[in-house]
């Protein structure tokens, strides 16, 4: 941005202004910083300290240096816990590709009233709370639920047991998550010049070939942070599969709750949190990294 | 063309219809006449809306606790975020780059981790449950809009105006209350309403936050449908789903909606 406004105060303005020699930009951003200290920096410190304190049955941890919480992680159970939370993740995330692209591409050509219909529609599911969607799968999936009763009309008898699956927990984090591709994926699309598909096309590629030659590559950037969003909000996620899952689909967020509030066992917990955030960042990395490697393949 | 296909206009609306879906079954089972999870369509029925304000479980999670939070941290972080993206929209300092990254950690860091870390600390503080540890987590997650948001709108404001100002005798801090500040009054009104329909909507901090006297609207759906209740849940939902509805209409009319996320 180059047409900005850059204050600079003289010297003499700044002696005018007495003891106060701070620059304005501190006043401003540093109320945000000093909250993001107190209530980001501080408790995520105290988080990665309790991880490495004793568990104790009487008063919650003991403050004595250990590495048993990380290496109670390695344990098979949490090991597949883990597993089980990056293929749910990764699974919705192809999804989201898919679904992903026809919206994102219509959204980005269509006319200005059907955008703002289009976006309206598009943001109303993200912003209503996670708790009443999954309650709506709930009601879509169930037993005596809307489909069921559907394929009962259609005269297909035996009920399908759809709800507290992989499968129910997927569906709904699709939901969930696909405002989340669509939004960045559909910013890089209208970054392209229409002008080159109009190119493409008038000289004989399908559509198939414009979306695979242009459309695709172009877009990357885009797609790239669509699928870090979609891949870090679906592994974190605790609702949705603890509504929808049932005791078997238990994934990462349902396992630091439980730690958090019913077992009370914080030390073990906040292992379990530290290993999300690495997940996390390793996630964010690979995805930036490959990125990178795509952009200048182009 | 490609976006004259048939074929994508069919897909746009598939996917449309199944994210909406959700949402609309839970509004047509609050109508619902009885207690089953089912869509009527032979009988529109209040009952359930009835039996929420009824129900001083489910009144009070809306009136005492969502609405006074999302209200509380939602001027709170209008106001912190203001003032933090005029610091990174007209100045010029030091790592501004890496500080504007650091103001959306709130937003990149899973909330889950967010309502475990702060769910931690408050407990160490002795403040497990109560409003203020509700508020400051609400807070944090809304911020990051109001940014975004009023960034965009200051983008979008003319230096020149303020520099006019400045050159007829007015001080910078004056020329931007007199002139920048009212310019972008639709920006704070839109910031101020995405964070708290933030607050509002949320399920995952306030699920590590909320104490017996500070269960969210969310919160009390959340366990009333684990314990498999009434379509009252429905009813609540819908409440919820119709405000959301409205908030977001409100700020389409005099925002750009999509320079929120």
């Amino acid at each position: 941005m180059s047409s900005q406004v850059i204050y600079s105060s003289s010297p003499a303005e700044r002696r005018a202004a007495g003891r106060a020699q701070v620059a304005p930009w501190v006043w401003l951003a540093g109320p945000y910083a000093l909250v993001l200290f107190l209530f980001l920096a501080i408790p995520l410190c105290n988080l990665v300290v309790l991880s490495l304190f004793r568990y104790s049955a009487t008063s919650i941890w003991t403050p004595e240096l250990t590495a048993s919480n990380y290496a109670r992680i390695l344990d098979g159970f949490y090991i597949a816990l883990t597993l089980r939370s990056l293929w749910i993740g990764a699974i919705t995330t192809a999804l989201c590709v898919v679904l992903g692209y026809p919206l994102a591409y219509f959204l980005a050509r269509c006319s200005p009233r059907a955008l703002s219909l289009g976006l309206f529609l598009l943001v109303l599911p993200l912003m209503v709370s996670t708790v009443i969607r999954a309650f709506g799968w709930i009601i879509l999936l169930g037993r005596e639920g809307a489909i069921n009763s559907l394929l009962r009309a259609l005269g297909i008898g035996e009920p399908l047991g759809m709800l507290y699956s992989e499968g129910s927990v997927i569906v709904a984090l699709v939901q969930y998550v696909l405002p989340l591709m669509v939004l960045p994926l559909m910013a890089a699309i209208e970054r392209i010049p229409l002008s080159l598909e109009e190119a493409a096309v008038n000289l004989g590629s399908s559509a198939a070939t414009v979306f695979r030659r242009l459309i695709f590559p172009l877009s990357l950037p885009g797609l790239v942070s669509g699928i870090l969003l979609s891949f870090t909000v679906s592994i974190s996620v605790v609702v949705t599969p603890a509504l929808l899952g049932g005791r078997k689909v238990r994934m990462f967020g349902n396992e630091i709750y439980d730690q958090v509030v019913t077992a009370n066992n914080w030390p073990f917990a906040s292992s379990l949190a530290v290993m999300m955030i690495l997940l996390t960042f390793l996630a964010i990395a690979l995805g930036l990294a490959a990125g990178a490697r795509a952009g200048r393949r182009r | 063309m490609l976006r004259d296909s048939k074929v994508l206009k069919t897909a746009v609306v598939l996917i449309y219809m199944a994210l909406l879906a959700p949402i609309v079954v839970v509004v047509g089972v609050s109508f619902n006449p009885s207690s089953s999870y089912s869509v009527d369509l032979h009988g529109i029925s209040l009952r359930w809306y009835r039996a929420f304000f009824a129900s001083s479980a489910f009144t009070d999670s809306l009136f005492m606790v969502s609405l006074p939070v999302a209200l509380a941290s939602s001027i709170l972080a209008t106001f912190l975020g203001t003032l933090a993206a005029i610091a990174i929209v007209r100045f010029r300092f030091v790592a501004r780059e890496a500080v504007e990254a650091a103001f959306m950690l709130p937003l990149l860091i899973p909330s889950v981790l967010l309502g475990a870390a702060l769910y931690l600390f408050f407990a160490r503080l002795n403040m497990s449950g109560s409003f203020a540890a509700i508020i400051i987590g609400h807070m944090l997650i809304g911020v990051p809009y109001v940014i975004r948001v009023t960034a965009a709108g200051l983008v979008g404001i003319n230096p020149a105006i303020e520099e006019a100002a400045i050159n007829l005798g007015c001080s910078p801090a004056i020329a931007f209350i007199k002139v920048v500040l009212p310019l972008l009054r639709s920006s704070l009104f839109s910031g101020a309403i995405f964070s708290f329909i933030v607050s509002f909507s949320d399920i995952n901090v306030a699920i590590f936050l909320a104490g017996p006297r500070t269960t969210t609207l969310p919160l009390h759906i959340f366990s009333e449908i684990q314990w498999q209740g009434e379509p009252t849940i429905a009813a609540a939902s819908t409440i919820q789903i119709i405000l959301v509805t409205l908030m977001i209409l409100a700020v389409q009319k005099f925002f750009r909606i999509r320079l929120a996320f």
